[in-house]
C-alpha cells in the first residue's frame, strides 16, 4: 500500500515527486466528458493559427514527418491521482513555435480539440522544454481514449490542460479560458499549488 | 434586463429544481436542458451569447454516441456547467 493506504507501496524518492493531495497509481485512468472521438487519418489536420506571421496546416503524414522528442515524465490529475515515469514520444512544442514564427502579440494559447473541446495557456508555459504534441505513450501509439491520435503534454500542470484528441492551437493577445476553465477550473492549474478549482 | 413575469419565473425555479433534485447529475441536466431551450425557443427567457455557449458546451458534455460508454467526467460537466447556466438564467 502507499502511503496514503491506498494503491501500490510508493518509495521515499517517489513520494517527493507527487504533489500535495494526490496518490499514486501505476495505472492510467481514463477521464473525459462525453465520448470518445472517431477520428480518421485521411482527413485529420492540425492547423496553428493567430498571432503568428506563418499559420499552417498539417496533415497526418506531414505531422509525421516532423523531427521527434522523447520525454519521461509524471502526470498529475486533478482528480488527484498522479502516475510516475511515464514516457512520452512526439513533437517538441518549439518545433511548432518556430515554424509558427510567433508575433510578439502572442501572449496565450487555446488549445483546440476534437468535439470543441478546449484548453488555455500562457505561452511561457507552453514553450516548456518537456511540453510535446505527443503520439505515442509508454513505446505504443496512443490508444483512443488516451488521446489517439495526438495530445499535448504539459507534465508542469494538472493534466486537464494536456489536451486529448489536439487539432490545433490559436496564439492571442489575451487570455481565453478554456471548457473547464470556464466552469470553476483553476486557470493556472499547477499541481504543487494545488491549483484546482478557481471556487 | 431579466425576463420578468410568472413564466420566466416558473422556467427558472423548474431549473434549478431539476439540477437540484436525487438522482444521476447526467440524467437532471439532460431534463434540465430540455427546459431550458423549449424556454429559450418559445422567448421565455432571453438567449445571450453566454447561455447559447453554455448550452452548447453541455451538449458536448452530454454527448454519447451509440455503443459508446459516457465519459468519466460528463456528470462532474454537468454539475459545473448547470451550475453556471442556473447562474445566467436568473439573469436573463
Amino acid at each position: 500500500m502507499n502511503f496514503l493506504g491506498r494503491g501500490p507501496r510508493v518509495s521515499d524518492e517517489q513520494k517527493k515527486r507527487i504533489p500535495p493531495g494526490q496518490y499514486f497509481t501505476e495505472k492510467w485512468p481514463v477521464l473525459h466528458y462525453g465520448s470518445v472521438p472517431r477520428v480518421d487519418l485521411k482527413t485529420w489536420d492540425f492547423k496553428v493559427w493567430g498571432e503568428v506571421d506563418n499559420p499552417f496546416e498539417l496533415d497526418w503524414a506531414e505531422f509525421k514527418m516532423l523531427p521527434r522528442k522523447p520525454i519521461h515524465t509524471d502526470i498529475h490529475c486533478v482528480t488527484r491521482w498522479s502516475r510516475l515515469d511515464t514516457d512520452f514520444e512526439g513533437v517538441a512544442i518549439q518545433t511548432v513555435l518556430e515554424r509558427a514564427k510567433l508575433r510578439p502579440t502572442a501572449h496565450f494559447v487555446v488549445v483546440h480539440a476534437e468535439q470543441g473541446y478546449t484548453t488555455n495557456l500562457p505561452l511561457d508555459v507552453l514553450d516548456d522544454d518537456d511540453v510535446i504534441l505527443a503520439d505515442m505513450a509508454d513505446g505504443a501509439p496512443l490508444t483512443p481514449d488516451h488521446g489517439y491520435p495526438l495530445r499535448l503534454v504539459v507534465p508542469k500542470r494538472y493534466f486537464w490542460k494536456s489536451a486529448k484528441w489536439v487539432r490545433g492551437l490559436q496564439f492571442t493577445q489575451v487570455d481565453k479560458p478554456g471548457f473547464w476553465e470556464r466552469y470553476g477550473y483553476n486557470n493556472n492549474a499547477d499541481p504543487w499549488k494545488e491549483e484546482r478549482f478557481s471556487e | 434586463m431579466p425576463s420578468t413575469g410568472p413564466r420566466a419565473d416558473e422556467v427558472r425555479a423548474e431549473f434549478h429544481r431539476l439540477i437540484s433534485q436525487p438522482g444521476h447529475a447526467v440524467d437532471n441536466a439532460r431534463m434540465a436542458m430540455e427546459t431550458l431551450e423549449s424556454a429559450l425557443a418559445e422567448g421565455v427567457l432571453t438567449r445571450t451569447p453566454e447561455i447559447d455557449q453554455t448550452l452548447a458546451d453541455l451538449r458536448l458534455a452530454l454527448e454519447q454516441d451509440d455503443g459508446q460508454k459516457l465519459g468519466g467526467k460528463s456528470a462532474e460537466a454537468a454539475r459545473f456547467i448547470t451550475r453556471r447556466l442556473g447562474q445566467l438564467i436568473d439573469a436573463a
